[in-house]
């Protein structure tokens, strides 16, 4: 064996990367060879030069705070591109710690709706799977508003649309987004709305907007008093007249609502 | 990226902060230098995070670390050290006496920082990950991409040239 295959063996063999064969042949040789042995000996001593001298680092606490940021500026920001140049990386990191707030705030606000959508749509599904679509059936918007009293601490606007082919179908509650919530029930031919509304934040009103998931269509807007959401199988274009005329009965039964 | 994803990912790297900071540290020779590196290094871990899958973090992290170290003083330096290293030619330049074990085990702290920093980066790199971190000749080939033979190699060099360094004008024998 050469001499520097033998020093490689040496030092694989403090190291304990030697398989038991070769260890072992290794360890005889020391006991017999005292150049050998001294060699030994001072791999063993760089070893504890190096240890005693090099202790392992802790990563400064602020190195620690900056990353964490970093980490959730990028995770938020959602960076899905080839690796950037540290430079433009530095100037990104100033425009972020400008646009972070806003950014994330829009970031939650859109996970919380996502959320939202989700329990609407599980909450339309489980009305037609059982037998609880409604709490009380009934085509009569006189019977159907003094229903929820009571039971909510709003009075939801209920109208009938049977005349224009959405019959009233009844109402039942349901929990929502941390709260108990008012559901009308529409029919259309054999399709059924189901119409979730609840007073609105104080946000400001909003026109409607359009969301299909799972191959159900969604609307909600948002008036000067509640939040809507109308969720069905009917089609788009039937759903947004739907809406429209949801929304003018809202407006009509505030006829001192400021525009 | 959802919240949970990058919990996740914190979960699996941060535990290994401190080690990515030594490497970083004795690669970049540099405090400030190591901060950037660490930080760029677990903002593409992140980004690659999706294609990790499971297995050992630590060397999954710190083959990043070392990668991006190596990206890093060769954009920011133009460093010599990450150009062409021959491993029999930086290993010839070893000042061939053999210090006794005694005199080794005197040198005193600064001197045997000295030395490993002045160790080309190959061998600082194994040194490193070997002495300070204790990984397996194994994970060391993982993390800097070479064969387990020739991280064996790689530090008895290593070795040998530390104990050179550390043995010079110190009287060893001959």
């Amino acid at each position: 064996m050469s001499g520097d295959d033998f020093e490689a063996q040496l030092s694989a063999y403090i190291d304990g990367e030697l398989a038991a064969g070769p260890a072992e042949a290794v360890a005889t040789h020391l006991r017999g060879c005292a150049a050998c042995a001294r060699a030994h000996e001072r791999l063993l001593a760089v070893r504890e030069a190096l240890q005693a001298s090099l202790p392992p680092l802790r990563a400064p606490e602020h190195l620690r705070m900056d990353l964490r940021r970093a980490l959730r500026t990028a995770a938020t920001t959602t960076v899905v591109r080839s690796m950037p140049d540290w430079r433009w990386l530095a100037a990104a990191a100033v425009l972020v710690a400008i646009l972070v707030p806003a950014t994330w705030s829009v970031a939650t606000r859109r996970a919380a709706g996502q959320f939202l959508t989700g329990e609407l749509l599980a909450s339309h599904v489980r009305s037609l799977m059982g037998t609880h679509l409604t709490d009380v059936a009934s085509s009569d918007q006189h019977t159907v508003k003094p229903w929820f009293n009571g039971k909510l601490d709003y009075s939801p606007p209920v109208s009938d649309f049977a005349g224009r082919g959405y019959p009233l179908l009844g109402g039942r509650l349901d929990y929502l987004a941390g709260r108990a919530v008012a559901v009308l029930v529409y029919g259309r031919r054999q399709h059924v709305i189901n119409v979730f509304l609840w007073p609105a934040g104080g946000g400001p009103s909003g026109g409607s907007h359009a969301v299909t998931r799972q191959g159900y269509h969604m609307r909600h807007w948002t008036t000067s008093e509640y939040e809507y959401w109308v969720v069905s199988d009917l089609g788009e274009a039937e759903l947004g007249e739907f809406a429209q005329l949801l929304s003018q009965a809202d407006s009509a039964a505030r006829p001192h609502a400021s525009p | 990226m959802e919240p949970s994803q990058l919990a996740r990912f914190e979960a699996a790297t941060l535990p290994h902060l401190d080690a990515a900071y030594t490497l970083a540290r004795h690669l970049t020779l540099n405090q400030h230098d190591a901060d950037d590196v660490v930080q760029e290094a677990f903002l593409r871990a992140l980004k690659y995070f999706g294609g990790y899958r499971g297995g050992d973090a630590r060397a999954w992290l710190l083959a990043i670390v070392r990668n991006t170290s190596r990206s890093w003083l060769r954009r920011e330096r133009g460093d010599a050290g990450v150009v062409e290293f021959d491993e029999a030619l930086h290993s010839e330049a070893i000042d061939d006496q053999h210090p006794e074990a005694e005199v080794l085990r005197a040198v005193d702290r600064e001197r045997v920082r000295e030395a490993v920093d002045q160790l080309p980066l190959e061998f600082r790199e194994v040194i490193v990950l070997r002495e300070l971190q204790g990984l397996s000749y194994k994970e060391i080939g993982e993390i800097s991409g070479i064969p387990v033979g020739t991280v064996m190699s790689r530090l008895s060099r290593a070795r040998r040239r530390l104990e050179g360094a550390l043995g010079a004008g110190k009287g060893g024998l001959p």
